[in-house]
């Protein structure tokens, strides 16, 4: 069996190479990844060892970034939190700077395992907007800097939705039977327990946060009610089926469904892909970058912070993968067509409505997780 | 004359040693080692950050020590004994349908001219050739056009395709070895295709069987990439839920407990059928 900290990838990278013997891959950024950890600008000696997401970089960033500092970017990359952390847990050291979410700064900080950031280091740490500093992972922002976010929200097939007067601004249509009549076999949802439960947690009205197990019941009664109409549980395939036509309406994350529609237009399909965050709220999962205490070149790391918090670098993220962006200064150069959609971009309301998700104790881990088995097997 | 039986043993005994000293430590490294690390780890509470909870002097208020929590967990919940039936069910299906696939295709093997066999088991073991994950890929553009993608159905499928090399195998090398001997001396007594199929051949190749299936359930039952993949909505096997528990809700003793307690079945099992098939042979 794979070891499952290199499975995401394989998947990724497995996704990409069957797509292409089929003959319909989309311009695939996997490639791209694959060059990064030999990429060389043939400048000896400095170097700085950056552990981050899967795409999670433009390759143009990383190359002016090298340029500046005169050193060569190692990057190594991971797919969710628990294969990071799982990774550092066995023993990893060496990397100079993560990029975890929020609750994976929290398991960090408490863990010992980060430096704390020296503010006087990094002037341009003011450009970041107050909404995104001081979070509960990481009061006062002691270890961490934001980098950028992404929403957890619904992606969908905008004619389909519209052909079928189904609403598109509230959870009720991956849950309410109603809705998911017109739409049997052409759902999924997130294979992921924390992410599923705070959708249904959000739609009852309660914190995506909840650990109440009589909440967490009705949760599950919502999930298992709904069940039936679902085509599946799915955590990567969605853009694929998303771009395809095969499912009309996804839970997933935003950057994943600004690449749908990215691929959607590109191969000139006759529909579109749309995304919002429902009304009811959703979860917001902000990335920061923190300083691991292995990493031999803090000082590169201070660099890369003030570097990746300059505006424009902060700003072709956005552009390139259709994250959030948490930086001010990079507003006005994020392309209008991503800046304007308020799915990612909410306004001051919206904003209110965003969750973090927080690491749950674990007696109710193991009751969601108990809960999510009954999902499954059911 | 004495001495040199007596330096001849030594040296036998020397170099059975050296023979099985190596897969002997292997085994102790790599298989008894881990198993002890998680028959404790299966007895302790799991971390607040994953891993495991202090054995001793944790904070006041945490949960520190031995505790056979876990194993009350299991067996005082339905569901857990319904997920290992389902995914024990998938395993046999698979190991059946791996069995009336292979069984064919290694006799075939196994019947032709010699200097064709090695190619036809090269082309039964190509596939390996690809990474497993591309081929289970490969599926979900197959399937998908006929709607029977995230099904039961799919999930079957993927697990025949992946381990029907491992049931061909061991069948073949058992059929090579038969003494045709024996079929044209059945033909004589008077035995026609099919009796000397069910009476000579068949009995002859149950060991072959044997390892083929052990090869083939013991892997199916913990799988969970296949699953994931290509399986819907229910099909979830025990495989998933200890890689959820261990990755997902980082709870390392429940999946540990649950991963003993799937080694035990199979031991179970494998006991069960070593002895079915004994008195089988006893009999025959």
């Amino acid at each position: 069996m794979l070891p499952p900290a290199r499975r995401r990838l394989l998947l990724a990278l497995a996704a990409t190479a069957a797509l292409a013997l089929a003959g319909c891959a989309p311009k695939g950024d996997d490639g791209k990844q694959a060059e990064g950890e030999t990429r060389a600008t043939g400048t000896a000696g400095a170097e700085l060892h950056l552990y981050n997401w899967n795409n999670y970089l433009a390759e143009e960033t990383a190359k002016k970034f090298e340029e500046a500092c005169k050193c060569r970017l190692v990057q190594d990359y991971y797919s969710d939190n628990e294969e990071m952390l799982a990774k550092l847990a066995a023993g990893a050291t060496g990397y100079d700077l993560i990029v975890p979410t929020g609750n994976a700064v929290q398991t960090l900080v408490a863990q010992g395992a980060l430096r704390e950031i020296d503010h006087a280091r990094l002037p341009r740490l003011a450009d970041i907007k107050p909404e995104f500093l001081n979070q509960f992972f990481d009061p006062g922002n002691r270890h961490s800097v934001p980098y950028a976010y992404s929403v957890t929200l619904l992606g969908y097939n905008a004619e389909k939705l519209k052909e079928l007067g189904l609403p598109t601004d509230s959870w009720a249509v991956i849950f309410e039977p109603r809705h998911l009549e017109k739409l049997q076999g052409k759902v999924t949802v997130l294979d992921s327990q924390r992410e599923l439960f705070a959708a249904a947690l959000k739609y009852l009205g309660h914190s995506a946060n909840e650990t109440d197990e009589a909440k967490l019941k009705e949760a599950r009664d919502l999930i298992l009610r709904a069940k039936p109409y679902w085509a599946a549980f799915n955590a990567s395939s969605y853009i694929k089926e998303l771009t395809i036509g095969n499912i009309w309406l996804a839970h997933g994350y935003s950057n994943d469904m600004f690449q749908a529609a990215q691929d959607a237009a590109k191969a000139k399909r006759p529909f579109s892909i749309a995304y919002s965050t429902p009304k009811e709220g959703a979860v917001l999962a902000l990335d920061s970058m923190v300083l691991h205490k292995s990493g031999p070149r803090p000082d590169l790391a201070y660099q890369f912070m003030n570097f990746m918090l300059e505006g424009r670098n902060s700003a072709e993220l956005s552009n390139m993968i259709g994250s959030g962006n948490a930086n001010a200064a990079a507003m006005e150069h994020i392309d209008p067509a991503v800046k304007d959609n308020p799915a990612v971009f909410p306004d001051a309301e919206g904003r209110k409505q965003l969750e973090m998700l927080k690491d749950l104790p674990r007696r109710e881990r193991r009751l969601m997780n108990r809960f999510w088995t009954e999902i499954k097997v059911r | 004359m004495h001495a040199d039986t007596s330096t001849r043993t030594r040296s036998g005994r020397l170099t059975q040693w050296l023979v099985s000293g190596p897969p002997f430590v292997f085994l102790c490294i790599f298989f008894l080692v881990p198993a002890a690390i998680m028959v404790v780890a299966s007895v302790r509470y799991p971390g607040e950050f994953g891993a495991l909870a202090p054995l001793f002097g944790g904070r006041p208020g945490e949960d520190s020590g031995i505790t056979f929590e876990n194993y009350g967990v299991f067996f005082g919940d339905w569901i857990y004994a319904q997920i290992f039936a389902k995914s024990f069910g998938v395993a046999l299906a698979t190991t059946l349908i791996c069995l009336v696939m292979a069984y064919p295709v290694a006799l075939l093997i196994a019947r032709s001219p010699r200097k064709y066999r090695d190619l036809m088991v090269l082309l039964c073991v190509l596939p390996f050739a690809s990474n497993f994950l591309v081929r289970v890929y490969a599926w979900m553009i197959i399937l998908g056009p006929f709607d029977l993608l995230f099904s039961r159905f799919a999930v079957i499928v993927g697990m025949v395709y992946v381990h029907l090399p491992f049931m061909i195998l061991p069948l073949y090398t058992n059929l090579e070895k038969h003494d045709p001997a024996l079929l044209d001396a059945a033909q004589d007594l008077g035995a026609n295709a099919w009796n000397r199929f069910w009476r000579v051949t068949f009995p002859l190749s149950l060991p072959g069987i044997f390892s083929g299936s052990a090869l083939v359930f013991i892997p199916v039952l913990g799988m969970f990439a296949i699953p994931e993949i290509l399986g819907g909505k229910d099909d979830w096997l025990v495989g998933n839920l200890i890689k959820e528990s261990f990755l997902g809700t980082r709870d390392w003793p429940f999946g540990s407990m649950l991963s003993l307690m799937l080694t035990a079945a199979v031991l179970a099992i494998a006991a069960g059928a070593a002895w079915l098939a004994k008195r089988g042979v006893a009999r025959a």
